[in-house]
């Protein structure tokens, strides 16, 4: 089942969205939930003493008669900062619904899929200056769809910078690596957005980016004398489309080409989102992609 | 500025319809709240800057249309000292007479005079107003004239503008009285002729006034001519030169200088057909007429040339030029009887004759000669001669003077010259149809005289008809032949119809030397004595060829090789056209002009009177089987009437007093000046202007 944005805000709340695309519409894509704790074996040590003897490999002494004590990599939850873009030009929704609900739905089932793997979700709101500290729980989750839902329903406005809300989050994770997920149209009138991403990835923590763009930013169909007016300034410009499509589109594929070839080099995961496109096939993709990374990272969302 | 109309301004409120419009559309454009507006502007700050200023520029040219429109029609005027002559505008009757001659061709500043004249009469007919009756009279000799005056302000326009100079000289004092009797039949109370002319004194001719008191008013338009300096070929006549052979001739050329200025070493070239085979030079002092004389020998195979004689092109070019036509005769062909042959050549009684015919036995004498004997006379023979000459033979039989006579009567030319072999009882009772006049006695002068006697008896020819054209290549009174002496002659007897003859000279006894008559349409001509020296020592003297050839040109109707008579413009030609069935004339800019059918069937000439431009015409004649023929015998040129190259002004006192038929506020001295073309103009310009911001936007 794939479910458009007309469908989607025919389901009610963020919650509820949340719930039919993860357990209908993304179900078997991910393991199953409560598989245990988030703990990896690592490697052998031998036994000093001070070592957790519940740790002692007794197979290994039955077989060479010393004591080796097993070593795990991550003994704790995995951290997920989930990062919406709530500026004023989230708000745009042509051709599809609105940039702001499109985003807003793909991280809040991401949030109930994290929920169910017990691991801790945090969200930070750039645009609506929400914060909502990581844990996890049930009451944890209520509290992000909240978030998300006001977001959506109290609409994009400003031109906050993504960069101050991702300087937040490395702060926050000095000493735990965290996953942070972004959603944003990355229209960034400061330009440090990617930097801030950059510098995020390398202080180790794992980044995947949803660029979310409206269709008609890709193909800016307008015809006809047409006023364009600014959803975060208060830019106006009356134009002919057809006498500056061209040169449009051709700055706009330099932009996604320059923002996905700059991520990508950087080793974040990057994903071009249309809003016609479904919820559950961006998520797909985004697990899919996940699981791929999965396989050379000790950090990863487990799906 | 003001305003004719000044309430159509109103219409200026206008102005806000382009503004509503504009902010009304404005208005009208789809808005989109987009966010990557930023990519736009990156996209076309050019594009989008300059489209805002089209937007504005359209709104300013539209707002522009809009006040000049009602300004148009308001008609905005503005008024200044008047620098031409008084145009009074509303209901009037007007005559334009125009001086449209070959002078009004006189070049000031790279335009014409008649181009410059003509604007200003447009000018005029402009300012007189729709309600103007107009007419317009041009001034150049025989010009037509218009019958009425008329408000068809548009023709009249046209007219003025496709005028051009004709190749008349002015006759402006015609065209003053035409424009006189134009405006007597007009109702209206203001009536106006005004003259638009060179002044040039030839263009007046002397004669009443056109007009009395209760006449028109005259008003001079003053076209100021900037150089009167004219240098103009006034006439051009072309001559045989024997000197120079049977195909010279002399060409003359009389140079006026109609002008105050002296004019040093002018150059002066002579073209036959295309070429220019001489020049010359000249100094004329001023208002002198001088004579160039050209010598040329006419091209060899050629029947005739077109000759030209050229000044370099002045103020006037089209009398720098004029032209002529020479045309060599055809051979005559003389038959000559030879009634005395004999052995010894100088003793044969046509030795003398042949030799003046034929001097040196020159090819291109001009004569084709054939020498038979009295029993040799057939109608064959007869028919490949112009001319008979019957020297000194025996009374001819009944048959071949019946098949002379109706060669005669034909056209044919007889020359009957006498001597021992003349019968005179034989002659009269023969051949009376073939002579003048009847012959009588012989008269013996030196019978009985001692050498020397002879002398003081001889007689001499005296008393010539001197415009003859045998005796025209002679000096005045014909003293080549005064010293010939003759010491026989025949007598002619008395005739009932001496009226049919002409005696063209006479011996000092009184009488007849040379008697002609006309028989049919030929001629014939009793010399009565003999043309070699058995009666007389004529043939030794130099008046005895010049004679001898003209006489047999005459009589073979074969005149001087040139054409010696001149048409000017307008004149009429006469062309023979016998046995022609149709003709051509075609003159220059090859304009032709056919005449056939009943214009040309059944007689004997006709007159061909399109003649309205200078320069050489040419004749081609078809027979019935349609072939054609150039005629260069029959070509001609036509030339101006050298009066019009005259531009020496006129004095004042030429011109007719003014009438009493002008208008009222001649005080005035201000001039209006409509704006409102101007403003129809900008009109346009706004319009185009909108077209292009449309089509860029």
């Amino acid at each position: 089942m794939q479910l458009d944005a007309a469908s989607l805000a025919r389901l009610g709340t963020m919650a509820v969205r949340a719930r039919v695309l993860v357990q209908g519409a993304l179900s078997g894509l991910h393991r199953a939930s409560h598989r245990g704790s988030s703990v990896e074996f690592a490697e052998h040590k031998q036994y000093s003493p001070g070592d957790e003897i519940r740790h002692i490999d007794w197979k290994s002494y039955a077989k060479q008669g010393k004591y080796f004590v097993k070593q795990f990599d991550q003994e704790s939850q995995l951290t997920v900062y989930l990062v919406l873009d709530a500026s004023g030009s989230m708000n745009f929704a042509g051709g599809g619904a609105s940039k702001l609900e499109y985003a807003a739905t793909a991280l809040a089932s991401l949030a109930y899929l994290v929920s169910q793997q017990q691991d801790r979700i945090g969200l930070l709101i750039f645009g609506g200056s929400e914060t909502v500290i990581p844990a996890s729980g049930r009451v944890q989750l209520r509290d992000v769809m909240d978030a998300l839902e006001t977001a959506n329903s109290s609409g994009g406005r400003g031109q906050n910078s993504a960069s101050a809300a991702l300087q937040r989050i490395a702060e926050l994770n000095r000493r735990r690596r965290a996953l942070v997920i972004l959603a944003s149209d990355l229209f960034d009138a400061s330009g440090d957005a990617v930097p801030a991403l950059q510098k995020l990835r390398a202080a180790g923590h794992d980044v995947s980016v949803l660029q979310t763009m409206a269709p008609d930013e890709l193909t800016f169909p307008y015809d006809g004398m047409t006023l364009f007016e600014s959803l975060e300034t208060d830019h106006r410009l009356l134009a002919n489309p057809a006498a500056i499509r061209a040169e449009y589109l051709r700055k706009m594929q330099a932009f996604l080409g320059n923002t996905k070839e700059q991520l990508q080099r950087a080793g974040l995961d990057y994903h071009l989102v249309e809003t016609n496109k479904p919820v559950e096939t961006t998520l797909r993709d985004l697990l899919i992609a996940r699981n791929a990374l999965m396989r050379g990272r000790s950090v990863g969302v487990r799906g | 500025m003001a305003f004719i109309a000044p309430l159509l301004l109103l219409g200026t409120l206008a102005v806000a319809v382009p503004i509503v419009i504009h902010l009304f559309g404005r208005r009208r454009a789809k808005t989109v709240k987009f966010a990557a507006i930023d990519f736009l502007f990156q996209s076309d700050r050019k594009t989008a800057r300059s489209m805002q200023i089209k937007e504005k520029a359209l709104l300013v040219v539209r707002a522009l249309a809009c006040l000049a429109i009602p300004l148009a029609l308001a008609k905005p005027y503005t008024s200044c000292e008047r620098s031409g002559p008084h145009v009074a505008r509303g209901a009037q009757a007007a005559v334009f007479v125009i001086d449209d001659s070959f002078a009004a061709g006189v070049v000031t500043d790279g335009k014409t005079w008649l181009v410059r004249a003509t604007a200003q009469a447009r000018a005029i007919l402009t300012q007189l107003g729709p309600e103007a009756e107009v007419a317009i009279i041009r001034a150049s000799q025989n010009a037509d004239t218009p019958t009425e005056l008329t408000r068809d302000h548009l023709r009249l326009g046209d007219q003025l503008l496709a005028m051009e100079p004709s190749a008349r000289p002015a006759d402006t004092r015609r065209a003053l009285e035409a424009a006189g009797l134009l405006l007597t039949a007009s109702g209206h109370s203001q009536k106006t002729v005004f003259l638009f002319s060179l002044m040039a004194k030839t263009g007046f001719s002397a004669g009443p006034a056109p007009w009395g008191p209760q006449g028109p008013a005259l008003t001079v338009v003053d076209v100021p001519v900037a150089n009167r300096n004219n240098l103009a070929i006034t006439k051009l006549v072309v001559e045989p030169d024997p000197a120079s052979g049977a195909r010279g001739i002399a060409i003359t050329a009389e140079v006026l200088n109609a002008s105050a200025t002296p004019v040093k070493d002018t150059e002066l070239a002579l073209r036959l057909g295309s070429d220019v085979v001489a020049r010359g030079r000249l100094d004329l002092a001023p208002f002198e007429r001088k004579a160039k004389r050209f010598l040329a020998v006419l091209p060899k195979g050629s029947h005739g040339a077109d000759i030209q004689v050229a000044l370099p092109n002045d103020v006037l070019p089209i009398d720098d030029v004029r032209s002529a036509r020479a045309v060599l005769r055809d051979d005559v062909r003389v038959l000559i009887v030879n009634g005395d042959a004999r052995t010894t050549r100088r003793d044969d009684e046509i030795f003398y004759l042949e030799t003046a015919l034929r001097p040196g036995d020159r090819i291109d004498s001009g004569t084709t000669l054939r020498t038979i004997t009295p029993d040799e006379i057939s109608a064959d023979a007869l028919s490949e001669a112009d001319v008979v000459v019957l020297a000194n033979v025996p009374a001819l039989p009944t048959a071949r003077v019946t098949a002379l006579t109706a060669w005669v009567k034909a056209g044919g030319g007889l020359f009957v010259t006498v001597g021992d072999h003349t019968d005179a009882a034989a002659y009269n009772r023969q051949m009376r149809e073939l002579l003048p006049q009847s012959l009588g006695e012989i008269v013996d002068t030196m019978w009985g005289a001692t050498p020397e006697e002879r002398a003081a008896r001889a007689l001499h020819m005296e008393k010539f008809a001197v415009d003859h054209p045998a005796f025209a290549a002679l000096s005045k009174n014909a003293t080549e032949l005064r010293d010939a002496q003759f010491s026989q002659i025949f007598l002619l007897a008395p005739d009932a119809n001496d009226s049919a003859r002409t005696v063209l000279a006479r011996f000092t006894n009184g009488a007849a030397a040379l008697v002609e008559a006309q028989v049919g349409v030929g001629r014939i001509a009793l010399f009565t004595s003999t043309i070699d020296r058995d009666w007389n020592d004529l043939a030794i003297h130099p008046g005895y060829l010049p004679m001898m050839q003209q006489l047999i040109r005459h009589l073979a109707r074969r005149q001087a090789p040139v054409d010696e008579s001149e048409h000017l413009v307008g004149s009429t030609v006469t062309l023979p056209v016998a046995g022609m069935s149709k003709l051509e004339v075609r003159g220059p800019g090859n304009l032709a002009t056919m005449f056939d059918g009943d214009r040309i069937a059944g007689r004997t000439t006709l007159r061909f009177s399109k003649t309205e431009q200078p320069g050489q015409y040419r004749v081609r004649t078809f027979d019935a089987a349609n072939t054609s023929t150039t005629r260069e015998d029959l070509g001609f040129a036509v030339n101006l009437n050298p009066l019009g190259s005259d531009l020496t002004p006129a004095p004042p006192s030429v011109l007719p007093a003014s009438g009493s038929g002008g208008g009222t506020d001649k005080a005035s001295t201000k001039q209006r000046i409509e704006l409102w073309h101007a403003v129809a103009a900008v009109i346009l310009l706004l319009l185009l202007a909108e077209g292009v911001l449309l089509q860029r936007a």
